[in-house]
């Protein structure tokens, strides 16, 4: 059938359909993808993929894959549906079937206890449902000043060779527990940090001692009042940064082989429904 | 954080796709709007100078042209298609997702200001660049890319009556520019979405301990942080906060990952191998691996780089 025939007013709308039917279908699976962006820039779950910062971007993309979208479906071109266009339409109905999945799974493990079919509000919204910051950057806590910054701060400060980190600081992370580490009094804290998208997060860990840390359980989250203490290879520290688990999340999981957070006081925090790092500040005031 | 194993597989697919579509998408735009409003000899007249000049403009393209890896390959593609010659063009492919500001900007915040790495890495990703536009400067552009997937060009058009796009006005244009952008998306959106199947089944389901287990060797340390460079397939904006946390690792094989992953990861190789024909495709797949290892391997062993 040649294009004049197709376009024939007396073709059955049927063949016509038909023979416009792929190009819809490009149209279709652009609206989509197009359409899943944009809803999950705008939702309360986009930190589980990507750093929030790129939220304007993927909206951005999302709407202009709507648009490019629309002459496929509004102006279709007649085609053939070849295999290559077949297996990319198929490819990418199941990319989004995986997609959702994740959201769906996101929405389970972000937001414990809350609707997840409640509708999303914005990241806006979410930043202010979430609890303040606290005011106190410098808490003195027992005569002490403790510096309040985030793990991966730290980590990265110490990375760098750096000596200006603080000589006590706070900080909150989520516990981990191996039974070789048990044996030797540490446990793990460990926060994930996520530069652009959750495949280049670093699973960022400190061995930890002190008083209390055998009383907490795999999965706690703490806040730690603490310093540093260096790790010598040798002694009763020989061998300890082998002793580390290896990663098991979604991050490459780094222990800190140099140095060792000795806790002075831990305190038991909530949950956090944000628990990725996004923000890493090399001087006070740190992101926290 | 207790994510089952395919529940980490199905966020990291997405999050790689979902973050390299804004480029993707850009890549094809701006591959749609060479297509309609660039005249096919506008870009050509780069063909009337010599090799090195070509590949000289190819390697720095970059710099007025961010584009990166996620998007370069179909900007390539219609750069070629424009009468660009090859040598520019493959340069420009693969030095451009590095040498770009904000890559080289990134490298240089991650490694704390360190000037060297920088250098190094864009010296690591040029040469082999130049020497692949060097090898496949002659090809003519038939030569180079595979008929079957101009599919973009051909069904953007459809009309057959042979007009020149570039005679289009901005406004009567751009339909076409958006026909053509969602086309050129859906053909490159195929390799990425495969690439990145195989990236997230790689970090959700294979173990991390081996890299702990060669980071000390350098004949060990270089191969494997290419491996993983390949394998995680990570944007060339962000894989140098990667590799500043792999400190256990000696600089040669972090520069080596820095290197090779912009120019060839799970995402690139399959749309070089459909975009390209066999022996351009091979060209652009080893001679940079092979040049990177030679160069980071050499760089190790005489103490220039510690």
């Amino acid at each position: 059938m040649t294009s004049a025939t197709i376009h024939d007013a007396r073709t059955p709308w049927f063949a016509r359909f038909r023979a416009d039917l792929p190009d819809r279908i490009d149209g279709l699976c652009l609206l989509a993808l197009g359409s899943f962006m944009a809803v999950l820039a705008r939702s309360r779950f986009y930190w589980n993929f990507l750093n929030p910062k790129f939220s304007h971007l993927t909206l951005a993309a999302g709407l202009l894959l709507c648009l490019v979208a629309l002459p496929p479906l509004l102006l279709p071109r007649h085609g053939r549906e070849t295999f290559g266009r077949l297996s990319r339409q198929v490819l990418l109905a199941l990319f989004l079937a995986l997609a959702g999945l994740a959201w769906r799974d996101a929405a389970s493990e972000s937001a414990p206890g809350a609707d997840a079919s409640a509708p999303s509000g914005s990241l806006g919204q979410q930043s202010q449902a979430e609890p303040e910051a606290p005011v106190d950057l410098n808490p003195v806590v027992d005569g002490v000043a403790y510096v309040r910054l985030n793990l991966a701060e730290l980590y990265i400060m110490l990375d760098k060779g750096r000596k200006d980190y603080p000589q006590h600081f706070a900080l909150r992370a989520e516990v981990m527990r191996s039974p070789r580490l048990d044996e030797r009094g540490y446990v793990l804290l460990r926060r994930i940090a996520v530069v652009c998208c959750l495949a280049d997060s670093l699973d960022l860990r400190f061995m930890t001692r002190g008083e209390e840390t055998q009383t907490l359980k795999d999965g706690d989250w703490v806040e730690v009042f603490g310093h540093l203490e260096p790790i010598a290879d040798k002694g009763e520290d020989k061998g300890l940064a082998k002793l580390a688990p290896k990663g098991e999340g979604p991050g490459l999981a780094i222990t800190n082989p140099k140095f060792r957070i000795q806790a002075e006081r831990l305190e038991r925090i909530k949950n956090t429904d944000f628990p990725y790092l996004f923000e890493f500040r090399e001087k006070p005031p740190f992101a926290w | 954080m207790d994510q089952s194993a395919f529940s980490i597989f199905a966020a990291i697919v997405s999050s790689i796709v979902l973050e390299a579509s804004p480029f993707l998408l850009l890549g094809s735009l701006l591959s749609a709007v060479l297509a309609v409003y660039v005249g096919d000899g506008a870009l050509a007249r780069l063909s009337r100078r010599g090799l090195p000049a070509q590949i000289g403009v190819g390697l720095v393209a970059g710099l007025i042209l961010p584009t990166c890896e996620c998007g370069v390959v179909p900007v390539t593609r219609r750069l070629l298609g424009k009468g660009v010659p090859p040598g520019a063009a493959i340069s420009f492919m693969l030095a451009a997702p590095v040498v770009n500001p904000v890559c080289l900007a990134a490298t240089w915040v991650a490694f704390q200001g360190d000037w060297r790495m920088v250098a190094w890495r864009a010296a690591l990703v040029m040469i082999p660049a130049a020497a692949a536009g060097w090898v496949l400067g002659a090809t003519r552009s038939a030569d180079l890319l595979r008929p079957s997937l101009t599919m973009a060009h051909e069904a953007g058009c459809g009309c057959g009556c042979g007009h020149d796009h570039a005679r289009f006005g901005f406004l009567q244009g751009l339909p076409e520019v958006l026909r053509l952008t969602g086309r050129e998306f859906l053909d490159m959106a195929l390799f990425l979405i495969t690439g990145a199947l195989a990236a997230g089944a790689f970090k959700a389901f294979l173990p991390q301990s081996w890299l702990g287990l060669v980071s000390g060797n350098l004949w060990l340390a270089v191969p494997a942080l290419m491996l993983l460079a390949v394998l995680i397939s990570i944007c060339s904006e962000a894989d140098a906060f990667v590799a500043a946390s792999l400190s256990m690792f000696p600089r040669p094989a972090l520069l080596a990952f820095l290197a090779l992953g912009p120019m060839l990861d799970l995402k690139l190789m399959p749309a070089f191998l459909s975009v390209f024909k066999r022996r351009p495709a091979l060209v652009v797949i080893t001679l940079p691996a092979l040049t990177i290892f030679v160069l980071c391997m050499s760089l190790g062993m005489a103490g220039v780089i510690k």
